[in-house]
This record gives structure tokens, C-alpha cells and sequence, in this order.
């Protein structure tokens, strides 16, 4: 059974799970299928069909699973869906569709660096701890880049197109802040 | 220095380097995966699927209780290797076809090796998927039901290592099939001398030098991220199966043969693959059907995936190369002989291929001009993983012993190794030197700056007093030509130009990440050109449904880059013919008065008059035009392209760690479809190719057969920091028949890599590793120090 969610802004004290994510505030009630081991990625997934959310690990070693959680990038299959009660949740829907990030991994092309995805599985995880980067750092240098995004894996090997489309979304950030 | 590729012709769309078709889509995570359509909230009443595997590396099952897990709360079904629904399914194999093309029961590739139970009882390797399956409400459930069956095992004596598994008396993995472990002749691969030109005594007396080598290439695994999965519905006699398998139409085929129901009953639907690189490279898991029967037996749809663990389910062979090379002083190769023996674990699969199939192709296009040759291999059955597919398969593990070969040989005659690779190596339709590759080596030479980093092994200047630089590459012929690609049969393509002149653009075929689809649109609108419309009014069709679109191109490589769009440019003239018959009367002229170009029609005799195809179009009728066509590929003998690596390392004598600082991999292309997507392909693939090389291998406990890896922690993928800088060359020298006279690129660009790194060391430190990865002890103990 999927859990009942409702989406007021306020909700009274429950026994369940509030968490606002992408700006809406998720009640989950404690009657729902969820188990104390419930990770964060899976109520995400399976119950929120957030499914810009991938899951190839489960155990942390992937990045495919990268939400943002109050600013900062986390594996949502390490926490678990009880620790992010109270917490701000941002995930990949969540972004605007315009975000420079997005758009810079969707169009990289520049020659000699191939594309920022192939497969695209991995991808929104590298999207969301890209973001978190450039929200902390907003212009990076190559270091900092393949530090960020080490945990994450392609193993359709686009890391060049990867820290290319990093290298144009901060360019656009500093652009369009200047 | 980055450089872009210079195509031969100047096309609009073909060639381009541009985004992907679907990049945003993809990048903002909108991209519907096969496991997005499971989600537990879109499905309602779905059961969850979870099959016992084997603990132990050879056992097998005396007896099932399944009561207490039948029992348990949550538990829907528990179906066992006694159920009859199970225990009539044929013997088979996980390998039906190597996806080229579509295949039954009975013309299966490997029909020698029907080696696989369904849900057997005979457990050859730890995680072997045998005795019973669970369905549940969740897959917690299903794991406790797991738990709760007891088995009796009786446990057997098992054998890890392949000339172990040679000797007399050593344990007998499928006694069914033999008394041996040695896999024997098959219908495919051949005998064990499977390749026998010339004689290999008269290439040694011919010879003024002789050389041997020995190579291991370990056990990789593909590691998709897109964990396999299917869901499973059988309503009345229908079963639709939503699945990431990549072999659409192959699943269908091997569903309908083993459960005994029509083609037109089953229904396969797979959206985007995340990555497939080779994984169990067919259609023909056991697990669907198992699957199948749940979900016909409990009347619900039923899921399956592989957990990460689950996903070390088969990969490349472990291969030990012997060769020997004979020459005489001037660098004329008299001999190439060579004698594996390949790991092919619990179960055959498509191991043959990658031992015997891959060196023959090889044989044919690159060693034409070599008087005496002769392979001879060894699959042997042991108590580990499963090999099947990987991405190169059987060309990686040939070009270690090859590359090494040619660089020792090039070494003791005092010759470049790139000259007598020119002097040697070539395809039986063009005379040696070979343009392509002459064209592939001094391009790579000349970005690795290999004259003036290329010094004697070992002698090179220490940086920081301990460090080593060398230079190494390595090359082969490439495969995926179109004539090599006949067994596809038809290539199939639907064109709809709609009354607004927009494009359906149904290119059957699963996007594995490889971006076909954008080499389809580039494709189509480059041979709809005519119409004056842009690959932005092109709509690719991106879901495969058996039930709606004809059979697909399957992606066992980046081939499908091509072979439908030479398929298009034949439909194009179709859809010009249509539109032309159409127009005519609204002009009062027949078709071949008229002409369609840039958006526009014309009459042939005055070509100023002219008028917008698109309003014509819109006004003569709003029936879209559609257009079918099959065709089998072209088989005219147009030889291969080369491929080469070449790779800069730097080697640290206190440690042993090996530092890959730069990869220039040089593919010839015929024709590039997509620039963009080529060079993905080629630095995308070095991701594996450097994981082989330096990190990645299964590593089993001796003792008691159990793999202690099977997870992305242990087992060591390349992050962004680990990459080196890779240069991506992309040549138009070698050219097809055809409108393009393209080929698949995207497996080869693993194949010389591994090689081209241990030529580097090599040349870095003056001392020879010959097997893969290459660990800091190895290093160490090769220089003779003590660890």
C-alpha cells in the first residue's frame, strides 16, 4: 500500500514523517509500508515516484542516489527516511527547468570532451552533486570539480564531458550573477 | 590541445558534433528507465520476486522445505525446481544469441552447450540461482521467505582454477553434458585447432627469430548501473514483460519458445537501458521465465531485479594467452600461433565466442598477409562466476598477447614497432602497408609525441629520482563492418511525415546510452533533407514495444549508429516518391516533372517556380505518408578500419602505483555518424578499458570458492579522479559500401588499452608485466624488490 500524502503547508504533530521536499511539505503517515530501515532514497522512489532517484548500490559507493539535503549533497540510500524528518529535501525534479546545470550537462558537445551522458543513468545524481558544488563553490577549478564529483560513477566514462558541463554551468552562474 | 575530426564529406546533419537528442530529458532525470515504471506506487497489486542462490560453489539440493516460508505473512507464492511448471522447461542456455540477430531454441548459437537448468538443483558457483523462488508483498518479505526454506545441500568438491579443472579426477561440473570439464567442439567456434593457416613448423623454420609470451587477462564484470529488472503480467494467454532488456525481440522469442506460447502473445516493452556494455548480452535470462510463471501462477504482476551484489552475474573471460611470434631479420612476421585457455566459469553461455569466434574474425581482416597461423583454445567449466559478453569481447584478451607480441618482436629486431606493425597487418583486399592503419598509428604517434618520449625500457630520465615515464601503444582491427553485420538479416526502419511535415521516426531499436537515437535523427533528417526540415522536427520513437514496432536492431555495439540510417537514406527516396505523387495534381504536373529540394518544389523546367512543400503537403491531404522498409545489410567485402591506443604512464618505483597520465585512442570511422557521440564513445570506454588495466578484477576466496567482492566498494570502478586525460581521434580512411559506409566504433575502444598501458610500463621501467590489473606489488616484486 502506498502511504497516504498530503501536501498542507502546516501539519499538526503526527506520529509519522513531515519533510518538505522540492518545496512541498510530505506528511507520511506511520501506517504506511514503511519500515524503520526505509532509506530516504527508497520512500523517494518507491513511494514518492520521485524516480529522477536511481538506486544502482544501495550501499553508498554509486552517487547515482545524490539529493540535496538542507544545502548539502547526500546518498539518500545512506540515510534513512527517519533521519530527513524535519530536513529539506531538494532532488532532481525539484530543480527549475532551466537550471544551468541541467542545461549545461544536456548540451556539452564541445569537441575533444565527448557528451556530458550517455546511458543517463547516472546522471541526475552527478546533476544534483554538481549543484551542490557550484551553490557552495560557484566557480570551482579542475581540482575541486573531480574532487566534488568523485564519489559519483559513469561508467559510461563521460567524466571529461562531465567537468566540461561543470566548468559551462559555473561560467553561466558567474554570467548571470554578474 | 583539443582538435575536432575534419569529416571527409560536409553533410548538414551527418557527422555533427551537437547535444544528444535526448540530453535533457536525460540530464533533468525526466528519462523513464524500465525501474521507474515499477515503482511500488505505480503498480498496484505488484509481488515481489527473489530467488535462492546457491552459498556454496558446488552443491546441490537433496530436498526443499518451503512450508515455513509458504506460510509466512506477505508470502504469495513459492514456486520449486519440483513444481512441473518448472521441472518441463528445456535445458538451455543463457546465450541464445549474441544479439546480433534473433534466434530460437533450436538455432541457438550454442546449442552444443544446453548446459543450464532453470531453477535447477545442481549449484555450480556461489549465487547461483537454483531451487526456489519466492513472491511477496515486499522484497524484505520475499528475502525472510528465503530464509525460512530449509535446504538440504549436499555440498561437493568444487575447482576454481581452469587447468585444475583440466586434470583427471578434478570435480565434474555438468556430468550431463560429459566427463570432462573441457567444453568441446561447437557448432560455432569449431574444433580446438580452430584456426589453422599455412603451417605453424614452417613458420618457425621460415624464421630468423622466435619469440614467446604469456598474457592473463582476469575476470571483469560489466557493471551496467541499471540493475537488470522485468515486470511481469500474464493476463488470459497474454504476457507483457517490461523489462531493460536491451534484446527486445530476442526476450519475446525466448519466452514464447520455453513457456509455449505464440509470439503475438508475448509482449516485450523496454524504454531507455542504463548501460548495458556487454551484460549477459541476450535475451534469454532465466529469470523471465521463472518471473513469468509467478505472475501467470498468482495472477499479479511480479518484479524481479538483481540487487547490486546480484549484478556480478556474468562478465568477461578470464583468458591465459601462450603465443609466439616467428620473424625473419627484415620484419617479415613468418608466424603468429597461439594457445589459450579460457575461464568460462559455471556455465558456457557465450564464452566460445570470445575464445574462439572474436580470433577468428580477427584472423580474416588483420593477419591476411601472415603466411602461418594457427590458434588453438581451451573453454573449461569451472566453479566461478559465469563469462559471457563484455564490451570487446574476446579482441581485448587477444590484443594483450598480440600487442605484446608485436612490441617484443619490434624490440629484438631493433624496428619500430608502429613499422613492422605497417609491415605485417592488414585485411586480404588491399596490399600491404594497410592505409588505415598506417593512418591510425602516425596519427597516434604524433598526438603521444611518441618519437620524442619513446626512449630505450628503462632508461628513460627519473622524475623525483623514482618515478618512470614510458610510452606504449597498441592496435587492432576493428569489427562492425557492415558486411560483418549479414546475420542481423533485415534492418528495419518507418518513416511518418506527418501533414505538417513534422517526422515519426520509428528506428526499432533500445537505447543503451550508445546515442543511437541521435545518430538516427541525424540520420533521418540528413535523408530527409529535401524537405527542408531540421533534426528538430524529427520525433524518435524511444520506447521498444514487440506489439507495435517491427523487429530491433539490437545494440550489441555502435553499429546500429549506422545501419539504420543507411536504411533511411533508401526510405527517403520512398517518402520523395510519395510526396511527389501527392503534390502533382495540385500543380497540374506529373511526379517527374517535379523536384523536392531545401523545403521546396519545383518543376524541373523552370526552376524559379517554386513553392513550400510544407503548405503543399498540408493542402493536398492530411493522411501522414509512411513509409516501411526493410533491407539486409550490404555484404560487399570492403575490409575493416584499425583501431589503436596509445598511452603514457608514469611508474613509481617506492610504490609500485602505476599513474596513466594521458590515452590517445584513434579510431578510423568510415564515415562519423556523430561526432559528439563518437568521442563519448571513445573516451567513455577508456573508463573500462583503465579499470581492467589497473583496478577491477573478482577476487574469490581459495579456500572456499566464495567471491569477496561482488560490490562497488571492493571492487574498484575509475571515478572522475582517477581518469587520466584522453585524447579522442576520430579518422575517415577505410570506407564501407553504402551511403555512409560507416561502422561500429564503441566496443573497440576497450580493446587496446590494457595493452597499450603494460608497453608503457615497459617502456618506463625496462621490466615486463604481462597480466592484468596491474597492482603495486606486482610492480614492485617485477623490479625485484621485496614487498
Amino acid at each position: 500500500m502506498a502511504p497516504s500524502v498530503t501536501t498542507q503547508e502546516t501539519v499538526a504533530r503526527s506520529p509519522g514523517l513531515q519533510l518538505l521536499i522540492n518545496g512541498q511539505t510530505y506528511q507520511i503517515d506511520s501506517g504506511s509500508s514503511m519500515t524503520p530501515s526505509t532509506t530516504l532514497a527508497s520512500l523517494l522512489r518507491e513511494h514518492l515516484a520521485l524516480t529522477g532517484v536511481k538506486i544502482p548500490c544501495d550501499q553508498g559507493a554509486c552517487g547515482a542516489c545524490t539529493v540535496i539535503m538542507d544545502g548539502k549533497a547526500v546518498l539518500s540510500c545512506m540515510v534513512l527516511a527517519v533521519e530527513a524528518h524535519g530536513h529539506q529535501i531538494l532532488t532532481i525534479e525539484g530543480l527549475p527547468s532551466d537550471d544551468c546545470v541541467v542545461t549545461a550537462f544536456a548540451e556539452q558537445s564541445e569537441p575533444g570532451y565527448g557528451t556530458a551522458l550517455q546511458c543517463g543513468f547516472c546522471t541526475p545524481g552527478f546533476v544534483m552533486t554538481a549543484r551542490a558544488l557550484l551553490d557552495r563553490v560557484p566557480s570551482p577549478t579542475v581540482s575541486e570539480i573531480k574532487e566534488a564529483l568523485s564519489g559519483n560513477i559513469c561508467r559510461c566514462g563521460c567524466y571529461p564531458g562531465i567537468a566540461q558541463a561543470v566548468r559551462h554551468a559555473s561560467e553561466l552562474t558567474a554570467k548571470e550573477s554578474a | 590541445m583539443k582538435q575536432a575530426y575534419t569529416p571527409r564529406v560536409q553533410r548538414r546533419y551527418v557527422g555533427a558534433y551537437r547535444p544528444r537528442v535526448d540530453g535533457i530529458e536525460k540530464a533533468s532525470g525526466k528519462a523513464k528507465y524500465a525501474g521507474d515504471l515499477m515503482v511500488k506506487c505505480r503498480v498496484p497489486g505488484i509481488l515481489y520476486a527473489k530467488v535462492l542462490r546457491s552459498p556454496f560453489p558446488h552443491a546441490r539440493i537433496r530436498s526443499l522445505d518451503v512450508s515455513q516460508a509458504a506460510q509466512l505473512r506477505g508470502v504469495a507464492d513459492v514456486l520449486t525446481f519440483e513444481d512441473p511448471d518448472v521441472a518441463r522447461l528445456k535445458s538451455t542456455n543463457a546465450g541464445w544469441t549474441d544479439g546480433v540477430d534473433t534466434l530460437s531454441y533450436d538455432r541457438m548459437m550454442w546449442r552444443r552447450f544446453r548446459d543450464r537448468r532453470v531453477l535447477g538443483s545442481h549449484a555450480r558457483w556461489v549465487g547461483d540461482e537454483v531451487g526456489a523462488v519466492v513472491a511477496a508483498e515486499s522484497e524484505d518479505i520475499a528475502e525472510e521467505a528465503l530464509r525460512l526454506i530449509k535446504v538440504d545441500w549436499e555440498v561437493l568438491p568444487f575447482v576454481l582454477d581452469p587447468v585444475d579443472a583440466m586434470a583427471l579426477g578434478a570435480p565434474i561440473l555438468h556430468p550431463e553434458l560429459g566427463d570432462t570439464n573441457v567444453l568441446p567442439k561447437d557448432t560455432v567456434g569449431g574444433a580446438d585447432v580452430f584456426v589453422n593457416k599455412g603451417d605453424a613448423a614452417r613458420g618457425v623454420a621460415d624464421a630468423d627469430i622466435v619469440l614467446n609470451a604469456t598474457t592473463t587477462y582476469h575476470n571483469a564484470t560489466q557493471n551496467s548501473l541499471d540493475n537488470w529488472n522485468c515486470l511481469i503480467e500474464w493476463t488470459g494467454d497474454h504476457i507483457t514483460v517490461w523489462s531493460n532488456s536491451y534484446e527486445a525481440h530476442q526476450t519475446r522469442m525466448h519466452i514464447s519458445q520455453m513457456l509455449d506460447v505464440p509470439l503475438n502473445n508475448v509482449r516485450v516493452v523496454s524504454p531507455y537501458v542504463g548501460g548495458q556494455f556487454g551484460r549477459g548480452d541476450t535475451g534469454d535470462q532465466p529469470f523471465f521465465l521463472f518471473t513469468a510463471l509467478l505472475a501467470k501462477r498468482t495472477g499479479r504482476p511480479v518484479w524481479f531485479r538483481h540487487s547490486r551484489r546480484e549484478s556480478f552475474h556474468d562478465g568477461r573471460q578470464h583468458l591465459r594467452y601462450e603465443g609466439t611470434i616467428g620473424a625473419k631479420r627484415d620484419g617479415t612476421i613468418t608466424l603468429l600461433s597461439f594457445k589459450s585457455i579460457g575461464n568460462v566459469g559455471a556455465y558456457a553461455d557465450h564464452s566460445m565466442f570470445a575464445i574462439k569466434f572474436a580470433p577468428v574474425e580477427a584472423t580474416e581482416v588483420a593477419f591476411a598477409h601472415i603466411p602461418n597461423v594457427r590458434f588453438e583454445a581451451h573453454g573449461v567449466y569451472t566453479n566461478k562466476m559465469p563469462a559471457c559478453m563484455m564490451r570487446g569481447v574476446g579482441n581485448s584478451q587477444l590484443n594483450l598477447i598480440l600487442g605484446r607480441l608485436v612490441d617484443g618482436l619490434a624490440e629484438a629486431l631493433d624496428i619500430d614497432p608502429l613499422d613492422l606493425a605497417c609491415k605485417n597487418f592488414g585485411h586480404p583486399w588491399e596490399d600491404l602497408p594497410n592505409k588505415s592503419l598506417v593512418a591510425v598509428l602516425r596519427t597516434g604517434a604524433a598526438r603521444i609525441a611518441w618519437n620524442e618520449k619513446r626512449h630505450p625500457p628503462g632508461e628513460g630520465p627519473a622524475v623525483d629520482g623514482f618515478k618512470r615515464h614510458g610510452v606504449g601503444f597498441s592496435f587492432h582491427p576493428g569489427w562492425h563492418a557492415e558486411w560483418q553485420e549479414l546475420r542481423r538479416g533485415e534492418v528495419h526502419v518507418t518513416m511518418t511525415v506527418n501533414a505538417d511535415c513534422s517526422v515519426t521516426l520509428d528506428a526499432p531499436t533500445v537505447e543503451t546510452g550508445t546515442g543511437s537515437n541521435t545518430c538516427n535523427v541525424l540520420g533521418c533528417a540528413e535523408a530527409l533533407s529535401f524537405l527542408g526540415i531540421s533534426s528538430d522536427d524529427i520525433h524518435w520513437v524511444s520506447t521498444m514495444d514487440t506489439d507495435v514496432s517491427p523487429q530491433d536492431c539490437v545494440q550489441t555495439d555502435s553499429s546500429v549508429s549506422f545501419l539504420q540510417s543507411e536504411v533511411m537514406a533508401a526510405a527517403s527516396r520512398e517518402v520523395k516518391t510519395k510526396l511527389l505523387e501527392r503534390i502533382a495534381p495540385l500543380l497540374d504536373a506529373t511526379p517527374p516533372e517535379l523536384d523536392i529540394d531545401g523545403g521546396f518544389v519545383c518543376r524541373r523546367d523552370t526552376p524559379g517556380c517554386r513553392r513550400n512543400v510544407k503548405e503543399l503537403l498540408y493542402e493536398a491531404s492530411l493522411d501522414p505518408i509512411t513509409v516501411a522498409v526493410s533491407r539486409r545489410p550490404l555484404g560487399t567485402l570492403t575490409g575493416i578500419p584499425f583501431i589503436a591506443t596509445f598511452a603514457e604512464v608514469e611508474v613509481n618505483t617506492d610504490t609500485g602505483q602505476v599513474l596513466v597520465l594521458r590515452l590517445v585512442v584513434v579510431n578510423d570511422c568510415g564515415t562519423v555518424m556523430y561526432a559528439s557521440g563518437a568521442e563519448a564513445q571513445q573516451i567513455g570506454g577508456q573508463c573500462i578499458a583503465l579499470g581492467e588495466s589497473l583496478t577491477e578484477e573478482i577476487i574469490y576466496d581459495e579456500r572456499t570458492g566464495y567471491p569477496l567482492n561482488f560490490n562497488w566498494i571492493d571492487y574498484q570502478i575509475p571515478t572522475m579522479a582517477d581518469m587520466p586525460e584522453i585524447d579522442p581521434v576520430l579518422l575517415e580512411v577505410w570506407r564501407g559500401d553504402g551511403e555512409y559506409g560507416a561502422c561500429g566504433l564503441g566496443e573497440g575502444t576497450v580493446t587496446c588499452t590494457p595493452r597499450a598501458v603494460l608497453n608503457a610500463i615497459y617502456n618506463a621501467i625496462g621490466v615486463r608485466i604481462d597480466r592484468i590489473p596491474v597492482k603495486p606489488e606486482m610492480v614492485l616484486r617485477a623490479l625485484g624488490k621485496t614487498i
